[in-house]
C-alpha cells in the first residue's frame, strides 16, 4: 500500500483557505501571516512563499462520497458523535460531503446526480468511504441502491477514487451478517476492490473520534496513516485494549469479577471471567474512550466483545473465557473437548491392559502347559 | 522366547542431548500445560486484597512465556542432535520415509496395540517406529503450539523474537480464535502423556528392556544376536 | 394514465428504501415500499447462545441502537423467567429516554427538516427579525442578531464554494417550501445546534452501556454495577452526570425543539390533511414503573385502536398464534408451507428467496414479490405504529399527561384533532411525547437516587444465568416500544441454544409491501392523496415518507 501517496490535489473553484479565513473575519494579512509561518514550518525560503500562498488560496475542500451498502448506519451514528473535530466543522469547512444517503438533503435521481457529478468531475481526486459489507452470492441482489447492486456501484466507484476508507467492521471485515452462515455472502470491501489504497477503521462502531482523526490525518498531512498488517491505521489499533486497560493490575494480580453485580464486580476488577475480549482485541478503546472519554465497555463493567476484530461474531458465546467451537454444541469450549479427549484416553488405556492382562493370562496357563511336557 | 534363554548386554541409546532434551521438553511441557491452564480458568479469590499487593496471575502468564523460551531451546539442541547423534537419534530413524518403517508401524499396532499374535515382535534397539511417529506427531503439534503461542506472545511483546511470527495471523481470522486452537491443543499433550507412559511402562513389563530406567541413564538392555 | 415516479435512494434515512408511486393529475394514486437491502439476521441467530442475541440484533440498527437490545434482553427473560432488578429496570428506563430524546431530536432536524426548511433560501434573511422570532418563542440564550448574521455568513461562504456537499442538487425553491426566510435561517442554525447537542446526551448510554451507538446490555439486568464508595462503579459522580445530562437535554428539547415543531407547523397546516393513511394503531407501551410483567404501570401504554375510534382501546397479547403474524406474499422469502399463509413469530421462518428483476432494473414487478420487508399484520389488519400510534393510545387510555400535551398543541396550532391522522400529526406527536418522555426521565432518575440512598444497590439477577439452569425448552417474546413504534422479538430456545428467533420491527410494521388480501401497509396508504407538484421534485413523496422516520435496515434485518 502506498503510504506517501497525497491526497486531492489542487481542483477547479472550491472554497479556499483564505475564504474561509475571510469569511471568519480574518484580514489579508492574518492570512499571509499563517502562509509565512506554514512555510517557515516547512522549511520553505522566503522567495518561494508565494507559491505556498497560491496553494493555499486555491485549494478546495476535497470531495468525498459516503457509501450505505449492508449496514446498520451505526457508523454513521458514531461519526456524528465526534467532538473534536466537530463533525458540522468537518463537513462544511474541511471536506465537501457529496454523497451520503443519510444526511444529503436530494433524493433519488437527484441524489444520484450528486454522486455522478463528483466521480466525474474530481476524477481519480475523490475520497471514497463506504460503510457496510457488500453481498456477492446471486450477484448481489441482498443490496440494490437504485435500481443497481451494491457490488457495481462499488465496483465503478472505486475505480476514479483517489483512496478508500472501509468504516467499521462491516467494510473491513463482513461484520456480523457475515458471521456463520453468511447468508448473503456478505464481503468486506478490501476483498472486493484491489489496486488502490483502501484504510479499515474497524469496530462496531469505530469511536467517532478515531473516525473524525482518520479523515484529519489523511487532510492535514496529506498522506494515508501508516497501517499494519490488517489495513487499520497503526495510530489507533496499534495496542490491544488489554494492554491499554485500567483494569490491568486487577488481571496480573489475578483479581477477577466471578458475575455481575458481584463483590469483585462492584470493586471494578477484571472482567476476564465474564469473557473479556480485551486481550486479543486491538483498538483504541481503553487510551480515547467513547464518547468524548466519557467511558468505554469495560469501564462501565461488560467485557470487551471484541467489535474491532474479524469474525468476532463467530467468537462467542461472549460470556465465556473461550468461544465454543463450531459443531460441537454451545456448551462445548475448548476444555470440556480436551477433558473428553483424556477421559477417553484414559478409559482406552485402561482397557487396553485390561485386555493385555487377559491374554497374558491366557498365555501364561498355555507356557504352564507347554512346560509342563 | 522365553526368560532362560536370553543372553543380555547393555546398548548406549539414549545419548546426553537427548536425554537433556527429554527432560527439559518434558518440565517444561508440563509447566507449560498447568500455567496455560490457568491462565484459561483462572481460580476464583474472593477476597479482600488490592491489585497493588498482588501480581499472581502475571508471574504465572511470565512462567508460561519462560518456560515457552525453554521449551523452543530443547527443541532446538533436539532437532541439531537428530543430525549429530547417534543413528537413534537420527532424524532418518523417526521420520518415517522408509517402507521398512511403515512396515514396523504396522507390526507394533497390530502386536502391542491389538494384541494380535504372529508378527515379528523383535523392534528396532531406539524408539519402535510407532512410537517414533507418535513423537512426529508430538513435534508437530509442539511447533503449532510455539508458533501460535510466540504469535499471541508478539502483541504483548516488544521483543523480537515473538515478532518472527506475526505472519502466522494470515492464517487464523482473528487472535481470539488462534488463541482457542492454542488452548485446546493444550490437551493433545495431555493425552499424549496418557498413552506414552502407558505404554512405555507396558513395553517395560513385557519385553524388560530396561525402557524406564534408559531415559535417566542412556542404557537399554538388549539381547545377543 | 398515471405515470410512474421512482424515488430511490430515498434520503435522509436509514437504510435502503425505494418507493415507487403512480401519479395522476397532481397527486398520488397508488404507491409500492421496498426495502432493497437484507442481511439474514434472523438466520445467523440461530444456534447461539440466548445470552448473546442482545448483541447480534441490536446490530439490526445503529440509529435506534439501544432498542432491540432491551427487547432481546426481555425476550430471553421473558423465556427463561427472569425478572430484573428495580435498579436495572430504572437504568433501562433511563437509556430509553436518551435513546427517544436523541433519536427524535435528530429526526427532527437532521433527517426531516430539509423537507420543510429551505436552507438557500434563509441567505435572504435579515438576522434581526429571525433574532426577534426566537425571542418570541422561547427563552434560548443564542438569539442575538450577530448571532444569526454569522450563521448566515458561514452558510453564504458556504453556498458561495460552489461545493453544496450534503445540500447539493435538493429542492431549494420548490413552491412546496413555505417558510419565511426568517424562519429559515432559525431551522438551519438550530441544524447545526442540534447535531453538537445531539452527541451529549447518548453519554447516559455510555455510562451505563460503555459506549454509543451499540452500548452494552445484559441478560437479568444491566452490566454496570453500584457502588457509592467506589470510583469504579457507578458512584455520586457518575450519577451526577447523568442528570447534567438529561438537565440540559430537556432545556435544548424544551427552548428549541418543541418550539421550532410549532413554530414550522404553523406555516404547514394544510399537512394536517395530508398522508394519513391507515386508520388502525398499535403499541405495545413501554417505560414500566412496577416491572415489566405489569403493562398498566407502563408510562405509554400498551393496546391497539382500530378504525380511529378513540372511544376504545383494544388489548394486544403477542403469545396468541392468532393475533400478530407475518405474510410474505409480495416479499423475497420462502415459506415451508406456502407464501400465502401467514406465520406467527414462533414459527417463523426466514428462507430469503430473491424473486425480483434481475439488477440493474427500473421498475419493481410490484404484482409480485416485490420487498425484502415481511408484512406483519394483527388479526389480519395492518397497522401504524409509531409516535402517533403511541400518543393515541394514551389519548384513548385517558392518560392526562398525554392529553394534555397533545390539547394544548392542538390549540396552539388551532387545528382539530382529525389533523393528528396525517403528516403533520405524525411530526407533531414525535416531539410531544419527546417533551413526556423527558419529563419522566426525572422521575425515574429520582427513583435510582432514592433507592441507592435506602441501601439497593443491585442490578443482576444471575439465578437463571448459568445455561445448565434452563429447561430443556423454553420460549418467550419481548415488546418495547422503540422510537419508530411497537417493537417485539419472539425466541424459541432448545437445548440452551437458539432454535428459532424472529424480529418484528416498527418500520416492519410501517414499510412492508402489501398483505395477499392487497391491503396496503402504513407507507404505501399515506401515500396515497399526497399531492405531488413536480413528480421530478418530490419533495412531498419525501415530507410523508419522512413523517414515519424510516429504519429499513431495522425492518429487514
Ligand atoms: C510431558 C512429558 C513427556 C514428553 C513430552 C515426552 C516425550 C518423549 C519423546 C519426544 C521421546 C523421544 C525421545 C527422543 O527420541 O528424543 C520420549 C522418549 C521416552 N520417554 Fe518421554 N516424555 C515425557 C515424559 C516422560 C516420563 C515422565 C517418562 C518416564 C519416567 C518418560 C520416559 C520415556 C522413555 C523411557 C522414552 C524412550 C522410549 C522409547 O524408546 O521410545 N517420558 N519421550
Ligand atoms: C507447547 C505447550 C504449550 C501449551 C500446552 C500451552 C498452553 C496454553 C494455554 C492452555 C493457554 C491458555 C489459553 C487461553 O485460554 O487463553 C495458553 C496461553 C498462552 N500461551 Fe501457551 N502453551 C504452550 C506453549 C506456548 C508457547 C511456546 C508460547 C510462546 C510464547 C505460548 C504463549 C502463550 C500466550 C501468549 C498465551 C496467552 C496468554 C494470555 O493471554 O495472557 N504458549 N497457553
Ligand atoms: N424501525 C425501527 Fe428501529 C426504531 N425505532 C427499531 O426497532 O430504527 Ni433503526
Ligand atoms: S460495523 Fe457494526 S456498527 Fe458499523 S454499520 Fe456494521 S454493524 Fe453497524
Ligand atoms: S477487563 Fe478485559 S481488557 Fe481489562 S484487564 Fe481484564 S481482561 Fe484485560
Ligand atoms: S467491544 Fe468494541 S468498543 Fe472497544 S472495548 Fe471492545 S473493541
Ligand atoms: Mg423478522
Amino acid at each position: 500500500m502506498n503510504a506517501k501517496k497525497p491526497l486531492p490535489g489542487k481542483l477547479q473553484k472550491r472554497l479556499t483557505l483564505w475564504e474561509q479565513m475571510r469569511s471568519h473575519g480574518h484580514s489579508r494579512r492574518d492570512f499571509l501571516k499563517l502562509c509565512g509561518w506554514l512555510a517557515a514550518a516547512a522549511g520553505i525560503e522566503a522567495g518561494a512563499l508565494s507559491k505556498v500562498v497560491h496553494a493555499l488560496e486555491t485549494k478546495p475542500r476535497p470531495p468525498v462520497v459516503w457509501f450505505h451498502f449492508q449496514e446498520c448506519t451505526c457508523c454513521s451514528e458514531s461519526f456524528i458523535r465526534s467532538s473534536h473535530p466537530l463533525v458540522a466543522d468537518i463537513v462544511l469547512d474541511k471536506i465537501s460531503l457529496d454523497y451520503t444517503e443519510t444526511l444529503q438533503a436530494a433524493a433519488g435521481h437527484q441524489a444520484e446526480k450528486s454522486l455522478h457529478d463528483t466521480m466525474t468531475k474530481y476524477k481519480g481526486q475523490y475520497l471514497m468511504l463506504v460503510e457496510g459489507s457488500v453481498p456477492t452470492a446471486d450477484g448481489g441482489v441482498h443490496c440494490c441502491i437504485g435500481g443497481r447492486t451494491a457490488l457495481d456501484i462499488v465496483t465503478e466507484a472505486a475505480r476514479d477514487a483517489q483512496a478508500i476508507v472501509a468504516w467499521g467492521s462491516c467494510a473491513s471485515n463482513g461484520c456480523v451478517q457475515a458471521a456463520r452462515p453468511n447468508p448473503t455472502s456478505a464481503t468486506p470491501i478490501h476483498k472486493i476492490i484491489s489496486g488502490k489504497p483502501i484504510i479499515n477503521v474497524p469496530g462496531c462502531p469505530p469511536i467517532g473520534e478515531v473516525m473524525a482523526g482518520t479523515i484529519v490525518h489523511l487532510l492535514t498531512f496529506g498522506r494515508i496513516p501508516q497501517l499494519d498488517s490488517q489495513g487499520r491505521p497503526k495510530a489507533f489499533y496499534s495496542r490491544r485494549v488489554h494492554d491499554t486497560c485500567y483494569r490491568r493490575p486487577n488481571f496480573d494480580a489475578g483479581l477477577f469479577a466471578e458475575s455481575f453485580d458481584d463483590e469483585n464486580a462492584r470493586k471494578g476488577y477484571c472482567l476476564y471471567k465474564l469473557g473479556c475480549r480485551g486481550p486479543t482485541t486491538y483498538n483504541a478503546c481503553a487510551v480515547t474512550r467513547w464518547n468524548e472519554g466519557v467511558s468505554f465497555p469495560i469501564q462501565s463493567g461488560h467485557g470487551c466483545i471484541g467489535c474491532s476484530e474479524a469474525g468476532f461474531w463467530d467468537n462467542g458465546p461472549f460470556y465465556e473465557e473461550l468461544p465454543s467451537f463450531p459443531g460441537f454444541g454451545i456448551e462445548s469450549t475448548a476444555d470440556s473437548i480436551g477433558l473428553t479427549a483424556v477421559a477417553a484416553a484414559a478409559a482406552g488405556v485402561a482397557a487396553h491392559a485390561a485386555y493385555a492382562g487377559l491374554r497374558r493370562k491366557a498365555d501364561g496357563e498355555k507356557d504352564q502347559d507347554k512346560g509342563g511336557e | 522366547m522365553t526368560s532362560q534363554s536370553r543372553s543380555l548386554r547393555l546398548v548406549y541409546v539414549w545419548e546426553k542431548p537427548v536425554r537433556l532434551f527429554h527432560w527439559l521438553n518434558a518440565l517444561s511441557l508440563i509447566v507449560l500445560g498447568v500455567t496455560g491452564y490457568i491462565i484459561g480458568n483462572p481460580p476464583a479469590l474472593m477476597n479482600s486484597s488490592e491489585a497493588s499487593f498482588s501480581y499472581w496471575f502475571g508471574i504465572n502468564r511470565f512462567i508460561h512465556f519462560l518456560a515457552a523460551y525453554i521449551f523452543v531451546a530443547a527443541w532446538i539442541i533436539r532437532l541439531y542432535w537428530s543430525f549429530a547423534g547417534n543413528a537413534h537419534a537420527r532424524w532418518s530413524a523417526i521420520v518415517m520415509l522408509k517402507k521398512e518403517q511403515w512396515g514396523e508401524v504396522f507390526r507394533v499396532f497390530m502386536t502391542d496395540i491389538l494384541q494380535v499374535k504372529g508378527y515379528d515382535t523383535r523392534h528396532s534397539a531406539g524408539h519402535n517406529a510407532l512410537a517414533c511417529a507418535s513423537y512426529l506427531v508430538l513435534g508437530l503439534v509442539s511447533l503449532f503450539q510455539v508458533l501460535s503461542g510466540f504469535t499471541l506472545y508478539a502483541g504483548m511483546s516488544a521483543s523480537w523474537f515473538p515478532g518472527l511470527f506475526t505472519w502466522v495471523m494470515r492464517f487464523f481470522e482473528s487472535e481470539e480464535s488462534l488463541r482457542q486452537w492454542h488452548h485446546i491443543s493444550m490437551w493433545f499433550f495431555a493425552v499424549f502423556l496418557i498413552f506414552h507412559l502407558y505404554i512405555i511402562n507396558f513395553h517395560d513389563q513385557r519385553e524388560r528392556k530396561g525402557l524406564f530406567s534408559s531415559i535417566f541413564n542412556g542404557f537399554k538392555v538388549l539381547e545377543k544376536d | 394514465m398515471a405515470k410512474r415516479v421512482v424515488v430511490d435512494p430515498i434520503t435522509r434515512i436509514e437504510g435502503h428504501l425505494r418507493i415507487e408511486a403512480e401519479i395522476k393529475d397532481g397527486k398520488i394514486v397508488d404507491a409500492y415500499s421496498s426495502g432493497t437491502m437484507v442481511r439474514g439476521l434472523e438466520i445467523i441467530l440461530q444456534g447461539r447462545d440466548p445470552r448473546d442475541a442482545w448483541a447480534y440484533t441490536q446490530r439490526a440498527c445503529g440509529v435506534c441502537t439501544t432498542v432491540h437490545a432491551l427487547a432481546s434482553v426481555r425476550t430471553v427473560e421473558d423465556a427463561l423467567g427472569i425478572s430484573v432488578p428495580p435498579n436495572a429496570e430504572l437504568i433501562r428506563n433511563l437509556m430509553f429516554c436518551a435513546q427517544y430524546m436523541q433519536d427524535h431530536v435528530v429526526h427532527f432536524y437532521h433527517l426531516h427538516a430539509l423537507d420543510w426548511v429551505d436552507v438557500v433560501n434563509a441567505l435572504k434573511a435579515d438576522p434581526r427579525q429571525t433574532s426577534e422570532i426566537q425571542k418570541s418563542i422561547s427563552r434560548w440564550p443564542k438569539s442575538s442578531p450577530k448571532y444569526f448574521a454569522d450563521v448566515q455568513a458561514r452558510v453564504k461562504a458556504f453556498a458561495e464554494s460552489g461545493q453544496l456537499g450534503i445540500f447539493a442538487n435538493a429542492y431549494w425553491g420548490h413552491p412546496a417550501y413555505k417558510l419565511p426566510p426568517e424562519v429559515n435561517l432559525l431551522g438551519v442554525a438550530h441544524y447545526l445546534e442540534a447535531l453538537e447537542w445531539q452527541k451529549e446526551l447518548v453519554k447516559v448510554h455510555t455510562i451505563f452501556g460503555g459506549k454509543n451507538p451499540h452500548p452494552n446490555y445484559l441478560v437479568g439486568g444491566v452490566p454496570c454495577a453500584i457502588n457509592t464508595e467506589e470510583v469504579n462503579a457507578l458512584n455520586a459522580d457518575r450519577l451526577a452526570h447523568v442528570g447534567t445530562l438529561f438537565d440540559h437535554a430537556r432545556e435544548f428539547i424544551e427552548q428549541v425543539y418543541i418550539p421550532d415543531l410549532l413554530a414550522v407547523a404553523g406555516f404547514y397546516k394544510d399537512w394536517g390533511a395530508i398522508g394519513g393513511g391507515l386508520e388502525n394503531y398499535l403499541a405495545y407501551g413501554d417505560l414500566p414503573t412496577a416491572g415489566y410483567n405489569n403493562p398498566d404501570s407502563f408510562k405509554f401504554p400498551r393496546g391497539i385502536i382500530v378504525g380511529r375510534n378513540l372511544a376504545e382501546v383494544l388489548p394486544v397479547d403477542g403469545n396468541n398464534a392468532e393475533e400478530i403474524q407475518e405474510f410474505i406474499s409480495h416479499s423475497w422469502y420462502e415459506y415451508s408451507d406456502g407464501d400465502q399463509a401467514g406465520r406467527h413469530p414462533y414459527a417463523g421462518e426466514t428462507k430469503l428467496n430473491y424473486t425480483g428483476p434481475k439488477p440493474p432494473y427500473d421498475q419493481l414487478n410490484v404484482d409480485q414479490k416485490y420487498s425484502w420487508l415481511k408484512t406483519p399484520r394483527w388479526k389480519g389488519k395492518p397497522m401504524e405504529v409509531g409516535p402517533l400510534a403511541r400518543m393515541l393510545v394514551a389519548y384513548a387510555s385517558g392518560r392526562e399527561d398525554a392529553q394534555e400535551v397533545v390539547n394544548s398543541a392542538l390549540k396552539a396550532l388551532n387545528v382539530p384533532v382529525a389533523a393528528l391522522f396525517s403528516t403533520l400529526g405524525r411530526t407533531a406527536a414525535r416531539g410531544l411525547e419527546t417533551q413526556l418522555v423527558s419529563n419522566w426521565s426525572k422521575e425515574f432518575y429520582a427513583q435510582l437516587l432514592a433507592n441507592i440512598k435506602n441501601g439497593d444497590t443491585s442490578t443482576f439477577n444471575g439465578e437463571r444465568w448459568e445455561p445448565e439452569s434452563w429447561p430443556a425448552e423454553a420460549r418467550g417474546v419481548g415488546m418495547t416500544e422503540a422510537p419508530r413504534g411497537a417493537l417485539a422479538h419472539w425466541i424459541v430456545i432448545k437445548n440452551r441454544k437458539i432454535d428459532n428467533y424472529q424480529l418484528v420491527v416498527p418500520s416492519t410494521w410501517n414499510a412492508s409491501p402489501r398483505d395477499p388480501q392487497g391491503q396496503r401497509s402504513a407507507y404505501e396508504a399515506a401515500l396515497v392523496g399526497t399531492p405531488v407538484a413536480d413528480p421530478e421534485q418530490p419533495v412531498e413523496i419525501l415530507r410523508t415518507i419522512h413523517s414515519f422516520d424510516p429504519c429499513i435496515a431495522c425492518a429487514v434485518h
